[in-house]
């Protein structure tokens, strides 16, 4: 431990935020570079960025019923996670974001840079989320369910 | 079993034994799909294992609960986006406790419903 001591060690955070699907890629490129430059800037280091095309959301936001997803994981500390979840806050374009802590005591220097992915979105892929073979459940499902209610 | 319907006159056995019957039928709704092994259950009196359950989480070592992880978290939910709960899941506490995490921060995200219609 004590030779370790002087070691920078930073903790492992990930970020999802969701983007308005009417931004075009170059806005969300942008936005992405912003939140890169952040965390280079506060001390962090950022690992690896990938980003979704439109997806369909589960319910809609804000009227719509895409967004584009961004994930982001980077090192940093509780100050730097603040800063970047109050950057998102201000933009308008993000609709919704998450921040989650995946490790502590990281040493930077064990964790390479990776090259940021681009996810292909379903854009027109499937209407409906499918559901399929449980059509004789579901009718089990909502019978009760209404009874429960009234 | 037959030894408790010959003596029904055991007031605490028979008090457990209904309220094993009664959370049965609660969670009837949830079950639909897996009807299956309720009847096995009502052939051993309700006493049985119908299957043994596994944690899929702890069979799978390299399995982990991710909130981004959509396929694998919708194992977990019913179609009306309710959380499955342990006891027909199969998965041990630590790891229910992990999914019921990630499938509430998915929610938050619109990865998950809060709520789907059905039907």
């Amino acid at each position: 431990m004590a030779e370790t001591q002087s070691k920078v060690r930073l903790r492992e955070y990930e970020t999802l935020f969701l983007v308005r699907a009417e931004s075009t890629d170059e806005q969300v490129d942008a936005l992405r570079e912003r939140v890169r430059g952040i965390i280079n800037r506060e001390g962090g280091k950022a690992l690896r960025f990938s980003t979704a095309g439109k997806k369909k959301t589960a319910y809609p936001i804000e009227k719509a019923a895409r967004a584009t997803y961004v994930h982001a994981s980077y090192l940093g500390d509780s100050k730097l996670v603040a800063e970047v979840e109050r950057n998102l806050r201000n933009i308008d374009n993000v609709v919704r974001f998450l921040s989650i802590k995946l490790a502590d005591e990281v040493d930077p220097e064990t964790r390479p840079v990776l090259e940021d992915v681009k996810v292909a979105g379903d854009e027109d892929v499937r209407p409906v989320a499918a559901d399929e073979g449980r059509s004789a459940a579901r009718d089990d499902d909502s019978d009760r369910d209404e009874a429960s209610e009234g | 079993m037959t030894g408790i319907e010959k003596t029904p006159s055991g007031p605490a056995r028979h008090s457990s034994d209904r309220g094993d019957r009664g959370g049965d039928r609660g969670d009837r709704g949830d079950r639909g799909d897996r009807g299956d092994r309720g009847g096995d259950d009502d052939k051993r009196g309700g006493r049985g294992f119908g299957r043994k359950k596994v944690c899929r989480f702890c069979v799978d070592r390299d399995a982990v609960v991710d909130f981004k992880d959509q396929a694998t978290l919708k194992y977990f939910v019913t179609e009306r986006g309710k959380i499955i709960p342990r006891r027909i899941s199969g998965n041990c506490a630590l790891h229910q406790r992990d999914v019921a995490k990630a499938i509430k921060r998915a929610r938050g995200v619109a990865l998950l419903p809060y709520s789907a219609a059905v039907g």
